[in-house]
């Protein structure tokens, strides 16, 4: 005979649910020390170099409190950073996602070959960017490039330019292989999103005379929300990670003319023994991607809990 | 960072003549027996050494047969991992990423200079003054080489290579051109350059991709101008910058660009890809070492008869000709250290310099084989014997190094004039200099 009192409804519920978070919590554990470990932990000690003076090699270091963050409000290359960065993210995301949208309606119908476009336009994006950034550095060669070989073909040879080695034109050089590496993934999100949309829309709108032009407005792009939000804050947060092509194509220059802030901070850490100021730079690039992400992650949090 | 003397780089460059003539001679070429049994006291059975490195494709093969040689005398076994073709851009990247990271090689091949110093200041190098009694180093390598591997008097490398840069041409295309003779002076250069553009063909095959191999040609252009003792005193700070010479040498370095004797868009160009196309026919020659004879010349399987180097005409006395010291340095945190003074003495040894082609030796005795490699031996009898001034990246720290490169990069867009960049690069130094 038991002496246990018997428990309430209430109680029972209560219990099952501390039980089942238990599970839960035992079953993220893994994972979880992993993250802690090798995310959150090293991005701590960032945090805490960034107000060092540590030259990345020596055992010690002072503290410097917010001097790091205050020399970057007045280095010019952080500007210049800063500048190329923002143009970076404005011109990789509108681009593509626009590209992508709209190669995504045309091969969304009856089209010959779609697969085989679609693979043409998705295979960059899995591509290396160092390959990629070695091949289109090729392309850009100012005696033997494709690039400028094809406009003297055709009788164009006064717009021939040293692309990656003048200030003028050496960003939009290196922004165009990234246009052309991001296409591929919008591409295949808007297409598996246009899926979703019943066909029942578009035969009552035909029905009620409404033409493509206002078919893509009123239901297309209404029923696409979810994946613009996807695509724009991915592409986002992939705009803050810049450094491959810049890295591979052009070093940050010439001079400076082509540094962001992922490569700056790469210099500083590895190259200019300035492994505190590197890693401000570091945290503030982090804080920025943060805050621009938080939209994406509270709707996919949100849509999770429904 | 400038953990390393200034003013240490005007003595490096002084006593490079003795460093070629040391070459040659053969002096202390035997290895004293003292330095012997200390090696063989070295007990390397079972434990295991890493190299790291930066051979181009044709040294590895070299430097790994001395590895398996080092291997089988010491019963141990050394693995070399290799990062080539980056140049002093990306080497030392990568270099202190694997040491940050605990398991560092345990002996490493670095640049001298500005380059290899940050590595000692930080202690990541071993103070290797008690290896160079034991093995008598001092004796075997020349002293002016040792110069560009100490800093702040720590000996913390030990020099393999000491190099000189010249200007190695394609006989043929100067001959197509009409310059029948390497020129004598600068005057005759220019000369050479406008009967080369008019044959159609670029004079020097130079990139400014990372800023360093397109400064090859500023910094001769201010030894040009500027004359030994005012060009030692800029690299180390102790003149200004905005003064007359350097204005006349980046005016110069101007008119290298417009009057075509650079590649069309030359600083977007990766030297890598440019500082061969002497051999290839597409220029007429390039600012490079010894090494080129190997790595361009004989890597094309071109005939070494159709090429030559000759000394850029500097029209001051001393010429000099820019150069710079490589070496080993060994890994303070390596758990075999003594078995890695022991690699660094098996390297630096005579033979084993012999072996690997060195054809810029800093071991007295070694030096360039005459047979395999004549142009390398006849610039090391020639031109390789005047004394040489520090490479400019290896004068500044990287961030005064980046800074330069910016500004050469504006004056050859004509962003900055001459003067301009002048005043730009006092500050760049003045800054350098204060801290």
């Amino acid at each position: 005979m038991s002496t246990t009192p018997a428990l309430t409804r209430s109680q029972t519920v209560r219990r099952v649910k501390w039980r089942g978070g238990l599970v839960a919590w035992a079953f993220a554990l893994p994972a979880l020390v992993f993250y802690v470990w090798f995310l959150v932990a090293p991005a701590f000690q960032s945090l805490v170099f960034s107000f060092t003076d540590w030259d990345g090699l020596s055992p010690t270091y002072s503290l410097v409190g917010l001097k790091n963050y205050v020399l970057m409000l007045t280095d010019p290359i952080v500007h210049t950073a800063v500048r190329n960065n923002l143009v970076w993210t404005g011109v990789t995301i509108t681009v593509p996602v626009i590209q992508g949208l709209l190669l995504a309606v045309l091969l969304n119908g009856h089209v010959y070959g779609k697969s085989l476009i679609r693979t043409i336009f998705y295979t960059p994006a899995v591509l290396p960017l160092v390959s990629v950034g070695s091949i289109w550095g090729w392309l850009y060669n100012p005696q033997y490039g494709a690039i400028n070989e094809v406009l003297r073909a055709i009788g164009l040879g006064g717009l021939a330019q040293p692309w990656l080695g003048q200030d003028a034109t050496a960003l939009a050089a290196v922004i165009v292989p990234a246009i052309w590496l991001r296409t591929g993934f919008p591409m295949l999100l808007y297409l598996a999103a246009l899926q979703g949309i019943p066909k029942e829309l578009y035969e009552a709108a035909t029905v009620d005379g409404a033409n493509r032009w206002k078919q893509f407005w009123n239901i297309t792009m209404p029923g696409l929300v979810q994946a613009h939000l996807i695509v724009v804050a991915l592409s986002l947060i992939d705009s803050f990670k810049v450094f491959d092509l810049i890295y591979v194509m052009t070093y940050g220059g010439p001079g400076s003319t082509t540094q962001v802030i992922g490569t700056y901070m790469y210099a500083n850490v590895f190259q200019y023994y300035r492994a505190g100021y590197g890693m401000a730079l570091a945290v503030s690039i982090t804080i920025v991607a943060i805050i621009v992400s938080i939209p994406y992650v509270r709707s996919q949090t949100r849509r999770d809990d429904r | 960072m400038s953990g390393f003397s200034r003013r240490g780089f005007i003595g490096l460059g002084a006593g490079a003549a003795t460093i070629a003539l040391a070459g040659c001679t053969g002096a202390g070429s035997a290895a004293p027996t003292a330095a012997s049994s200390a090696a063989a006291s070295v007990d390397g059975k079972g434990k295991t050494l890493r190299l790291f490195s930066y051979e181009d494709t044709t040294a590895l093969p070299f430097v790994q047969s001395v590895a398996a040689k080092f291997d089988a005398k010491y019963g141990c076994t050394t693995t070399i991992d290799n990062l080539p073709g980056s140049g002093a851009a990306v080497y030392p990247d990568k270099l202190r990423t694997e040491l940050l990271g605990g398991k560092g090689p345990d002996v490493w091949r670095i640049w001298g200079g500005s380059i290899g110093s940050p590595y000692a200041k930080a202690k990541q190098a071993l103070d290797l003054a008690p290896y160079y009694a034991k093995y008598g180093w001092d004796s075997k390598i020349n002293p002016s080489a040792i110069a560009g591997m100490t800093f702040n008097g720590v000996k913390a490398g030990v020099p393999t290579v000491v190099i000189g840069v010249g200007c190695w041409y394609n006989k043929t295309l100067f001959t197509k051109a009409g310059v029948m003779a390497p020129p004598k002076s600068y005057a005759e250069l220019e000369t050479a350059n406008d009967k080369l553009v008019a044959a159609g063909i670029t004079p020097l095959g130079t990139g400014g991709k990372f800023g360093w191999d397109i400064m090859r040609l500023f910094e001769y252009l201010l030894e040009h101008t500027a004359g030994p003792d005012l060009h030692d005193k800029l690299l180390v700070g102790s003149s200004s910058w905005d003064c007359p010479e350097v204005v006349a040498a980046f005016t110069l370095f101007k008119k290298w660009q417009d009057k075509k004797w650079v590649p069309e868009g030359a600083l977007g160009l990766d030297p890598a890809d440019i500082e061969p196309a002497y051999v290839q026919g597409k220029t007429a020659y390039a600012i490079s070492g010894p090494w080129t004879e190997s790595s361009a010349i004989q890597a094309a399987k071109a005939d070494v008869a159709g090429f030559g180097v000759f000394a850029l005409p500097t029209d001051k006395t001393p010429m000099r000709h820019s150069g710079w010291v490589e070496g080993l340095m060994v890994n303070a945190k390596s758990p075999n250290v003594d078995l890695a003074a022991a690699f660094v003495d098996f390297f630096v040894s005579v033979s084993s310099q012999a072996e690997m082609q060195n054809t810029s030796s800093a071991v007295n005795g070694a030096g360039a084989d005459p047979a395999k490699f004549p142009l390398s031996a006849e610039w090391a009898k020639g031109p390789g014997q005047d004394p040489f001034y520090t490479i400019q990246d290896q004068a500044f720290p990287k961030l005064q190094a980046d800074g330069y490169f910016a500004i050469q990069s504006e004056v050859l867009q004509g962003i900055s004039t001459p003067q301009v960049a002048a005043k730009k690069m006092q500050d760049v130094i003045k800054s350098w200099v204060q801290s």
